[in-house]
């Protein structure tokens, strides 16, 4: 059985006839790296909160293993675009926190088992610090202190420190500079590889969709009134060599009208979405 | 490419800062020495302006002598501690002082049901309509209602600075928690927290700041509302005290009052600008 399975789902914010998606059919099976690329406000980030149960369909299921999932809960930890942490809690705090909300509530913190388990919570929390590649005296930092490179290491350390099943990741990197959103793509892989989360990452960068997920799912509309549905589903080998990547990129690019050069592509990261989605899929070499 | 001196880059240095925002207090002070001067030149009783020692005289015996009104009398071998405490000054800024701070533990319900109604649309839904038809109701309009329900004690002043501030407290709290991102609240849930934790110890800690500058900057709606209490229906308290003396034009006495509930409220605003700060320091302020 999937993992996350949507059954024919429908989104619509006020009138029906305007639907974000429409009639969804996908699975994303355990353990997958799943990149769900669109263009801005193709719905990728509604797929993405479906998953996360924050937003309801008007029409079909979410299911994950098989049951219908409705509300945020720990199976899924969560990445923003902004506000991925909590301000007013240091980087040892923010990545604490799954931890001590798991297992204590507001009046059981009160007990000495707390404070002994404080102290486990701490370590854990460390060792993450360090996964991550931050400096043991940052774990005392507040977010602001911090680059936003480092905020959004924390937050992955924050979602993945309750071990969840899914990782999904709202354009996580998406206001970071080129260097550091590769570095971060770098730490994403190894997580991932490391921890054998199913991981959902939604992006618009088609270069890096390629070179991140085993698999890219392409969102796309027909015409400007018709919800977005499931353009292009491709499995992606994950060993592919980075002028390939570039190469698929610049024909799918190449497709949408904006004929760059592949080198271009490397240090892009600004809005590559192909946009004449079944001249793309002819362009495609095969076994993709 | 615009020439000219920008005013708005212009920034005054250390000892120019210090002078110019003194400037206005030793101007002030000036012009009043001079107006109480020509003034006693004129009529040497006069009871409008009085002069600075004459102040300084009436506000010794205020600080160190009891009330006429008072019945307590202090021995001759008393020291200068309780003189001071058994004095009109400190008995009046007590009285007024205990319904103030009252006051302000009566604002905490306040911001825990501004946070509930932001958070939990049900009871968002249930108190929202009536605390914003609370909120345009004039407090002291409530005045005699109040008098009349709870008599003319304690209970009736520190129910009007209530009725006049906790509503503003409850909207400030109620705007100050919805406010907070959705993916903050949403992100708690997937670490694992209940909504009691969603509440307290995600929202409440990162609007505490902003409720705390909002409770700091309704300290004079709640003095407004104290004095009103006390000038109308007490018989101790600063605003008692100044009621009383207009009745005597004791200006004496009255401003040197004035001027003495601006410093204690500027003491506490700063005390809690000091413990925001202490208490919230990864908090900045826009």
């Amino acid at each position: 059985m999937a993992l996350i399975q949507f059954e024919n789902v429908s989104v619509a914010y006020g009138a029906p006839s305007h639907p974000v998606l429409s009639n969804i059919d996908l699975s994303i099976e355990e353990g997958e790296f799943v990149c769900l690329l669109g263009q801005t406000g193709c719905g990728k980030s509604t797929l993405l909160r479906l998953v996360l149960g924050s937003e309801q369909p008007c029409a079909g299921r979410v299911l994950i293993d098989g049951v219908p999932h409705n509300q945020p809960d720990p199976t899924c930890g969560y990445v923003p675009q902004k506000y991925s942490l909590f301000p007013d809690k240091t980087v040892m705090g923010n990545i604490t926190f799954g931890p001590e909300v798991s297992e204590f509530n507001l009046f059981t913190r009160l007990t000495p088992r707390y404070f002994r388990r404080r102290r486990e919570f701490r370590q854990k929390a460390m060792q993450y610090i360090r996964r991550i590649g931050l400096q043991d005296a940052d774990a005392h930092k507040y977010p602001d202190q911090l680059s936003g490179g480092m905020q959004q290491r924390v937050a992955i350390a924050q979602a993945l420190v309750n071990r969840p099943r899914i990782l999904l990741l709202d354009e996580a990197f998406s206001a970071l500079d080129p260097g550091t959103r590769r570095d971060m793509q770098v730490l994403i892989r190894q997580l991932w590889r490391g921890t054998g989360v199913t991981l959902v990452f939604v992006t618009h960068n088609t270069h890096e969709a390629l070179q991140l997920g085993t698999r890219v799912i392409v969102l796309a509309r027909e015409t400007p009134n018709h919800g977005s549905h499931v353009a292009l589903d491709l499995a992606v080998p994950s060993s592919r060599p980075a002028d390939e990547v570039s190469r698929i990129v610049a024909r799918l690019d190449g497709a949408a009208g904006s004929a760059r050069e592949p080198e271009e592509f490397t240090s892009a990261v600004g809005d590559s979405t192909p946009r004449d989605l079944a001249a793309a899929r002819n362009l495609l070499p095969n076994g993709i | 490419m615009s020439g000219g001196f920008q005013l708005v880059h212009a920034k005054p240095n250390r000892t120019a800062a210090i002078l110019l925002s003194w400037f206005l207090f030793v101007l002030g002070i000036g012009l009043y020495v001079h107006a109480a001067q020509k003034r006693h030149q004129e009529n040497a009783e006069d009871r409008v302006v009085p002069t600075i020692p004459h102040m300084l005289h009436s506000t010794y015996d205020a600080a160190f002598k009891p009330a006429e009104d008072d019945e307590q009398t202090i021995g001759e071998n008393a020291n200068i501690p309780q003189r001071f405490l058994a004095g009109m000054l400190w008995k009046d800024t007590k009285a007024s002082a205990r319904r103030f701070f009252y006051s302000l533990l009566l604002l905490i319900p306040a911001v825990f049901l501004g946070l509930h109604m932001g958070l939990f649309p049900y009871v968002g839904v249930f108190f929202s309509r009536f605390v914003l038809f609370f909120d345009k109701i004039i407090a002291l309009s409530l005045l005699p209602i109040l008098f009349i329900a709870f008599g003319i004690d304690e209970l009736s002043k520190i129910m009007l600075i209530v009725i006049g501030v906790t509503p503003t407290i409850i909207l400030d709290t109620f705007n100050l928690t919805r406010s907070v991102p959705q993916e903050q609240v949403v992100k708690a849930f997937t670490l694992g927290a209940r909504d009691f934790d969603v509440a307290y110890r995600v929202i409440l800690r990162q609007i505490a700041p902003r409720v705390l500058n909002s409770i700091r900057l309704n300290l004079k709606a709640v003095m407004l509302f104290l004095f009103a209490g006390e000038m109308i229906a007490s018989t101790d308290g600063l605003a008692y005290r100044i009621a009383l003396l207009r009745r005597h034009m004791g200006m004496d006495v009255i401003i040197p009052y004035v001027l003495w509930v601006a410093l204690l409220l500027f003491l506490v605003d700063m005390t809690m600008r000091l413990i925001n700060r202490k208490l919230h320091p990864w908090f900045r302020e826009a």
